[in-house]
């Protein structure tokens, strides 16, 4: 059985933004010397998230606009107030909550050393909240 | 635009570099944000539309036992990157204060003095710091003083009372005190104080409650109108965001929410910090 986590730093560059992670994640389980097993994916972040859609622009923008209508920035949100032990205050409960909204990970199996996904499906690492520079782990098991 | 109130204590690449920094942002400064590369710095500054930043030391080693960030590091952040405006900070109660400055504005190419009677334990009208605040004058440097309520623990309040500079301004009408964070809670006194004192400048770093717009709205529109900014202090005010407590792109929303006319803000963004630093328009 193998199991190895990688922490891979990934610098956002804008407020928001999808970023798409795929190329990475068949990078890291082709060196991980899994032939059989799973992948999971994930952010270590509270205000990014991880998700998987087809991988073209126009839904990356329909993503991120249809979750700031959701939960726009303006809304009457608790999580406006200072945070001790942050020394600083936190008003970005929207960011928080579209990474609810969108999910934190994201897994699938490796076949024969490779990672078995539709044709469609893109892994993106979803910044919320940025521009941040941000780890997202990824950790390969099996054998 | 002009970004007049930044820190530099989350810099990851200083970390490793100097023994005490994380101790810095920690313990004093009170900052509990992951640190992050200097790309980071120079990201939030372009979502917010900012073309250069001031950064602020805090020389608080004899009151606090760390600095918050020394004039080497902030001396050594200018040298990488022309979009960063650095100033000194120096200890009032120490003797060579005046001295120490002289260096900094000389040797490290610093333009401004960075202040902070809370954080660094000393009264703003101590006959000690009047040297300082006239070395200044003499180098003719612009003074940014925290004044308001500090976050760093263990600090007085009462030490961030604006009218407790009204005194040095008098005596040293040569320069020109930027009272940081608008005074907050005392925002009519550091209004007051602007509006009476040619010298006497405000800057907009304050977030005490709420979120930025909130808070903006009250301040500047309920607690004082947002016509005197308008009207009477056009001229008199920079904009600072206080980042890392705060993302410079949430301050400059909040500021641009006011509905202040474009000359006006035009003023708070740009104009009035290039007077303050003797920068000419399109250096």
């Amino acid at each position: 059985m193998i199991i190895k986590l990688e922490r891979v730093k990934i610098q956002s560059r804008k407020t928001e933004e999808a970023i798409d992670i795929t190329a990475k994640v068949d990078e890291i389980v082709a060196h991980s010397g899994v032939k059989n097993g799973l992948v999971n994916v994930l952010t270590s972040h509270t205000s990014s998230g991880l998700l998987v859609t087809e991988g073209i622009p126009c839904l990356e923008e329909d993503i991120l606009t249809h979750f700031s209508r959701i939960f726009p920035e303006d809304a009457d949100y608790h999580h406006r107030r200072y945070l001790d032990f942050d020394g600083r205050l936190g008003f970005n409960a929207d960011a928080h909550l579209k990474s609810i909204l969108g999910g934190i990970s994201c897994s699938f199996p490796i076949e024969d050393g490779k990672v078995v996904r539709g044709s469609r499906q893109t892994i993106y690492f979803m910044e919320y909240d940025g521009p941040l520079e941000r780890t997202c782990l990824i950790q390969v098991l099996g054998e | 635009m002009i970004d007049f109130h930044t820190h530099p204590v989350l810099i990851r690449e200083f970390v490793e570099k100097y023994p005490g920094y994380e101790r810095m942002a920690r313990r004093v400064f009170n900052i509990g944000n992951n640190f992050q590369p200097l790309e980071t710095f120079f990201l939030q500054m372009d979502v917010a539309g900012i073309e250069k930043a001031v950064l602020l030391p805090i020389d608080c080693r004899r009151a606090r036992k760390d600095a918050v960030s020394s004039n080497e590091q902030v001396a050594e952040l200018c040298a990488r990157s022309d979009r960063f405006i650095g100033f000194a900070s120096v200890d009032p109660m120490k003797k060579n204060a005046a001295k120490d400055l002289e260096n900094a504005v000389r040797k490290l190419g610093l333009r401004g003095l960075k202040l902070d009677p809370a954080l660094q334990d000393f009264r703003p009208h101590d006959r000690k710091a009047m040297d300082v605040y006239e070395a200044a004058a003499e180098l003719k440097i612009p003074l940014v003083i925290h004044t308001g309520m500090s976050w760093a623990p263990e600090t007085l309040l009462a030490r961030g009372n604006p009218l407790l500079l009204e005194e040095p301004v008098r005596a040293v009408p040569k320069l020109n005190f930027v009272l940081a964070h608008w005074g907050w809670p005392w925002v009519w006194e550091a209004t007051a104080l602007a509006l009476k004192y040619p010298n006497v400048y405000l800057d907009t770093s304050c977030l005490y409650y709420d979120s930025p717009k909130e808070f903006y709205q009250f301040v500047f529109s309920k607690q004082i109108p947002t016509t005197v900014i308008e009207r009477s202090l056009r001229n008199k005010v920079v904009f600072g965001s206080n980042y890392p407590r705060v993302e410079i792109k949430n301050m400059v929303h909040a500021l641009k929410s006011l509905g202040l006319t474009e000359g006006c803000l035009n003023k708070i963004l740009r104009e009035n910090a290039e007077r303050l630093l003797g920068i000419r328009a399109g250096d």
